[in-house]
């Protein structure tokens, strides 16, 4: 067993240089399990929100502040009839299963990789509509920095259900679904 | 010594160098070469930019672009390999 002193090397090339340093295995392991509880209440919280006070409405978001936007092409044929009914669910329900993801440990690469996946609309239509006024790193830019890093990293196997699916017949058999899970 | 794959290399020098263009090289170049900054009252920063905003933001974008296709591919392509993180025990039928 690890003490705190624990270190893990690790050892690899970067821009053509020898990078190698040590990393404190508990540490490691502490960061991981806060940064993936944190970024996941974040979008729990958030989606808990919309659903309790349902119905939600996005029209304001894809209909109006995307429009003019660089994502707005994308977002804009969600703005009205079934693309609005399907993104009024969508993002709570969305929001609910990621933050659920990242707070349990539980498909926690899926969870982060489509956290960022949404975060990059927030960050590009709240940015743009609003003139980057409070500058290009915001806090959705650092939520999809750290949901990109917990979905390279993988967190769900510390504290997290996935370590219990690591342990299934099903990602035994099937290799790939370990990209899926943390 | 972990060997970087050309999809290893474009998602990180690729991606992650736009992002870094886009966040910190221009803004670089904007605090060094552009207009004052000043903050207005509420806490707004608003000024001419030098580099035209939405340059930045397709500059940013496609950096993201890049790390969430890599990220589809690496799904796709090839299965972890043991003894990496994601690859732990994959296969061996044993305990972990």
């Amino acid at each position: 067993m690890s003490t705190s002193d624990a270190i893990t090397d690790v050892r690899t090339r970067m821009l053509g240089n020898d990078v190698s340093f040590s990393v404190s295995q508990p540490w490691l392991a502490y960061w991981l399990v806060v940064m993936r509880l944190v970024g996941g209440w974040w979008m729990l919280h958030a989606g808990l929100d919309k659903v309790a006070n349902w119905p939600f409405d996005a029209s304001w978001f894809v209909g109006g502040a995307a429009a003019g936007t660089s994502l707005g092409p994308l977002v804009t044929p969600f703005s009205g009839g079934l693309g609005l009914a399907f993104t009024n669910v969508a993002v709570p329900i969305g929001q609910v299963l990621i933050g659920l993801g990242l707070v349990l440990g539980g498909l926690t690469r899926t969870a982060a990789f489509f956290g960022a996946f949404m975060m990059t609309f927030f960050y590009f239509i709240n940015g743009e509509t609003g003139g980057w006024a409070h500058g290009l790193v915001t806090g959705e830019l650092l939520g999809i920095l750290i949901f990109g890093m917990i979905a390279t990293i993988g967190a769900g196997r510390v504290l997290g259900v996935d370590a219990y699916l690591a342990r299934t017949d099903l990602f035994r058999n099937h290799p790939r679904l370990q990209y899926l899970i943390g | 010594m972990s060997e970087l794959t050309t999809a290893d290399r474009i998602a990180m020098y690729g991606g992650g160098g736009l992002v870094l263009i886009g966040v910190v090289g221009i803004g670089v170049l904007e605090m060094l070469l552009g207009s004052p900054h000043p903050v207005s009252g509420e806490g707004q920063i608003v000024h001419e930019a030098l580099v035209p905003l939405e340059m930045r933001s397709y500059v940013i974008l496609l950096g993201f672009l890049i790390w969430g296709l890599y990220a589809v591919y690496k799904v796709a392509a090839s299965p972890p390999r043991r003894g990496t993180g994601t690859g732990r025990g994959v296969g061996t039928g044993g305990d972990d």
